[in-house]
């Protein structure tokens, strides 16, 4: 319980933190939503008569509070390009990139794991070392360029099986389910097969280092084969780091997909920043940048809490230790 | 890191495991609890291949999908499809036409979702519009236009001369977008339903064709609604929906009060694809129908097809290398000169695929005033080197010089200017940096060297008469002369002045005009009625129709 509190405070400065960071690093980008506004074609004085109806005239701090106070009301705001309000535009965009992360989430569970488990417990060395090239090759392909290729191979008009679109979301969105969720096949493979390249990873490391531990020769020793040990017993402790991999990946996803989608053509929330930022919609950023880094902080949090759940050991390491850095930290980034 | 390889790692912990194997194989245990796991393993085993194979049965379901899917699309529409989709490069980022900056928001709205008093033609000639016919007084203060009757807004308000004299009377008060093309508009009145009078403060050549554009749009009075994110409108499209980061998506409008433009083609998808590579691939997989513009090097595969038509387009986009006249190392004219005899335009527009034009001054070929001024500035690298001699530069003692524009017209264009002018002894600093960077820097601020961009306006030649722009040119020669041209109730009269104007310009070499860019459209065949001229700023969307081929 103390453990939770303490959580929680720390996840609350850290957010208040962020805000001000995200603030004051847009406000170092030169160029403002005025000049882009007023064109090529406009003259100083039109740029300056923007700003003040815009507000953007108005001292930092002044421009901060007022931000500030709309996000603890829950109001993020109103895009001064696009006249949407913020959450509105997050919640379109979203509803691209959010699906397209978890199907490709799926993917990269359902093939790293059964394949990493692969990797150690194959009976031929050969098919070992067989899968492990294929999981450092899987994850060194830029996603970029297994786009590209699944494009060519499968995208329609340009592939050489060409069955799948390639470009875009349909118009009627998730109206239309079934054309939305084919168009968001390729794709989802495209980051799928990267990130579980990854995951294939990290399940055969926790594997190897559950080989030696006693609780797999404990399992042996109580009768089951080496495999079912490794499966029942092994796999099952490396639940608490599996979990921590997989909430990671699902958070560099967020930003990962932004080249992804762009390569799709898709209107996800890749495309809704670079388009923003690029229209120094700065209002709009801000809050865009700030709920996107919340949600890292809070799925970083779902994970160290669900990592304690899994792992009762960690309960009694933190209280001694007082930090939980260590449980999480497994080398990533 | 040690690889512990199962049944052949250590002795103690393997053991068992290797009985068990043994007992498999030969099934000799006598305890038959052993024996009742025995099998286990070759289950466990076979798991993962069964997922495979799965994944693999799920995959190819999804194909059978696709592939049904395809065809059943293939077979139906032998007769006029009843939507297009075409392919743009730059999207508005509102739709608010009213203040929101950009040549895509003219392109898309004007006479298709919005309609002026007057519109263009793709010839960049005005025709009539709301206004049926006018008569401008012998002094060229007064215009009196007569509208067309039993007008209505999309909404189904009436259309009469009071919202016309609102509309244009609104953008003088609240200074909306391109207000100042028209600062010599001075009120506009409606004496009856069908009657606008408009009075000017004094005569203005260019009046009647800023109108066609935004100074002329025609705004419903008492409709309240969203213009950045809806439209309502005259003309004959309606915007369904609007996403700047994908599409407008544009029905035809049941209410549209005119026979001439009724719009041919139910609904008009445009999507937004600034990747060349994406743009080329929406269009061979059929999700857009027209690419407007498409990378003039990658049409060789779209000709050789069959499928494809693809045309350079004559237009208004000059791509202009400015320098700033008042800069520190630029102001010296022997520099500019140097510059501009140092460039080799055949090179540069060789390099983009060889269907841009050049041009040599400031006004494009579709406005009145054009006049090929090529020969002023040809290409003649030894001039050049000795104009930089004068000025005190050469290749061992080089002049440093920045160029700043935008990353959206790619590095290719920079690095060619870079090795072009260091052979004359300019070492040129490229600087790629977003577009709302440069409108900073460049065009609020006038901090720069050199500054490359595509003016894509037509009818632009105020700029150089205005000092403050961001090219700092003044020549009180050039602005007398366009003040005449202004002035001058006769279009030849008009067009001669401008020439003269242009010409000083050019001479003056205050920027080198790199090539006039043609856009490259390429359109399925069966497409009709897309413009041939003026695309990128004129686009009569009722005139589209498209016709499938038969599967």
């Amino acid at each position: 319980m103390r453990y939770l509190i303490r959580r929680l405070i720390w996840f609350a400065v850290a957010l208040l933190g962020l805000s001000l960071l995200v603030f004051a690093a847009l406000r170092i980008l030169p160029g403002d939503v005025a000049s882009v506004m007023a064109g090529t074609n406009a003259t100083p004085a039109r740029i300056a008569a923007i700003r003040s109806r815009m507000g953007l005239d108005r001292s930092y701090p002044q421009q901060y509070a007022d931000w500030l106070g709309g996000l603890l009301h829950g109001n993020m705001g109103v895009s001064a390009i696009s006249g949407r309000t913020v959450a509105s535009q997050i919640g379109a965009h979203a509803a691209v990139t959010l699906p397209l992360i978890v199907l490709s989430l799926l993917v990269a569970l359902g093939v790293g794991i059964p394949m990493g488990c692969q990797a150690v417990l194959a009976g031929s060395p050969r098919v070992r070392s067989v899968l492990h090239t294929i999981a450092i090759v899987g994850g060194a392909v830029p996603a970029l360029w297994g786009g590209l290729l699944l494009i060519m191979l499968f995208g329609r008009g340009v592939g050489l099986i060409g069955i799948l679109p390639s470009q875009g979301f349909p118009d009627a969105g998730w109206h239309a389910p079934r054309a939305a969720l084919i168009s968001l096949i390729l794709p989802t493979i495209t980051t799928g097969l990267v990130a579980g390249a990854g995951i294939m990873r990290y399940t055969r490391a926790c594997l190897i280092s559950m080989e030696d531990s006693d609780a797999v020769a404990m399992a042996m020793a109580c009768g089951m084969t080496r495999r079912q040990a490794m499966l029942r017993v092994g796999l099952r402790l490396s639940a608490a780091q599996l979990v921590s991999v997989a909430g990671l990946t699902f958070a560099q996803m967020i930003t990962g997909v932004m080249v992804v989608e762009s390569l799709f053509n898709l209107p996800g929330l890749g495309a809704m920043l670079i388009n923003d930022v690029g229209n120094r919609d700065l209002i709009a950023v801000q809050s865009e940048l700030f709920l996107l880094a919340a949600f890292f902080l809070l799925l970083g949090l779902l994970v160290d809490l669900m990592h304690h759940a899994l792992d009762p050991r960690l309960g009694e390491q933190t209280q001694h230790a007082g930090g939980e850095g260590s449980t999480h930290d497994l080398g990533i980034r | 890191m040690v690889q512990s390889n199962g049944a052949h790692g250590e002795s103690d912990a393997t053991e068992p495991d290797t009985t068990i194997q043994e007992g498999a194989a030969s099934g000799a245990s006598t305890d038959a609890s052993l024996n009742a796991r025995v099998k286990q393993p070759d289950s466990g085993h076979h798991k993962p291949v069964i997922w495979m194979i799965a994944a693999l049965v799920v995959v190819a379901l999804i194909a059978c999908i696709a592939i049904v899917n395809s065809r059943s699309r293939k077979t139906a529409t032998p007769t006029q499809s009843d939507s297009i989709a075409i392919g743009i490069k730059l999207a508005p980022v509102s739709l608010d036409i009213r203040n929101q900056s950009g040549s895509a928001l003219e392109q898309l709205l004007i006479g298709n979702v919005y309609e002026a008093l007057v519109s263009r033609n793709s010839n960049n000639e005005v025709e009539p519009g709301l206004a049926k016919s006018w008569t401008i007084s012998d002094d060229g203060l007064t215009y009196t236009f007569k509208l067309n009757e039993h007008m209505n807004f999309s909404n189904g308000d009436t259309l009469d001369a009071t919202d016309v004299a609102w509309s244009i009377n609104q953008l003088k008060a609240k200074q909306y977008y391109n207000s100042d093309q028209v600062e010599n508009l001075k009120q506009a009145s409606a004496p009856d339903a069908t009657t606008v009078k408009l009075t000017l403060s004094q005569p203005d050549a260019n009046m009647l064709w800023y109108l066609s554009g935004r100074p002329g749009l025609v705004f419903d009075k008492d409709a309240h609604y969203d213009a950045k994110t809806t439209a309502v409108g005259s003309g004959p499209y309606l915007v369904k929906s609007f996403d700047s980061s994908s599409k407008l998506v544009l029905q035809a409008n049941p209410n549209y009060w005119g026979s001439a433009h009724k719009a041919r083609t139910n609904t008009v998808t445009v999507r937004f694809l600034p990747d060349d590579n994406a743009a080329l691939n929406a269009l061979t997989s059929g999700d857009v129908q027209v690419l407007s513009p498409v990378n003039a090097n990658m049409t060789g595969k779209l000709k050789s097809s069959g499928k494809y038509t693809v045309k350079a387009t004559e237009g208004s986009d000059k791509f202009v290398l400015a320098f700033n006249c008042t800069g520190a190392k630029t102001s010296d004219k022997r520099v500019r000169q140097a510059i501009r005899y140092a460039i080799n335009h055949k090179e540069i527009i060789a390099s983009r695929g060889g269907v841009d034009a050049a041009l040599g001054g400031p006004i494009p070929s579709v406005d009145p005033g054009y006049e090929d001024l090529t020969g002023l500035y040809p290409y003649n690298p030894a001039k050049a080197k000795s104009l930089m001699r004068q000025a005190g530069y050469s290749t061992n003692h080089p002049l440093k010089l920045t160029l700043t524009y935008a990353n959206v017209y790619g590095s290719e264009l920079g690095e060619q200017l870079r090795s072009q002018l260091s052979r004359i002894g300019i070492d040129l600093n490229v600087n790629t940096v977003e577009f709302s960077t440069w409108l900073q820097d460049v065009h609020t601020n006038g901090d720069y060297d050199l500054s490359l961009v595509d003016h894509a306006e037509s009818h632009d030649f105020y700029k150089w008469t205005q000092p403050d722009y961001y090219y700092h040119y003044d020549n009180p020669q050039v602005q007398a002369l366009y003040a005449k041209a202004l002035a001058a109730t006769d279009d030849e009269d008009s067009a001669s002045y401008l020439k003269q104007a242009a010409r000083i310009v050019s001479e003056d070499a205050p920027a080198d005009w790199l090539f006039a860019y043609r856009v490259s459209v390429a359109q399925v065949k069966g497409v009709t009625g897309f413009p041939s001229r003026l695309s990128q700023s004129v686009l009569p969307l009722w005139k589209v129709a498209y016709t499938p081929a038969k599967a």
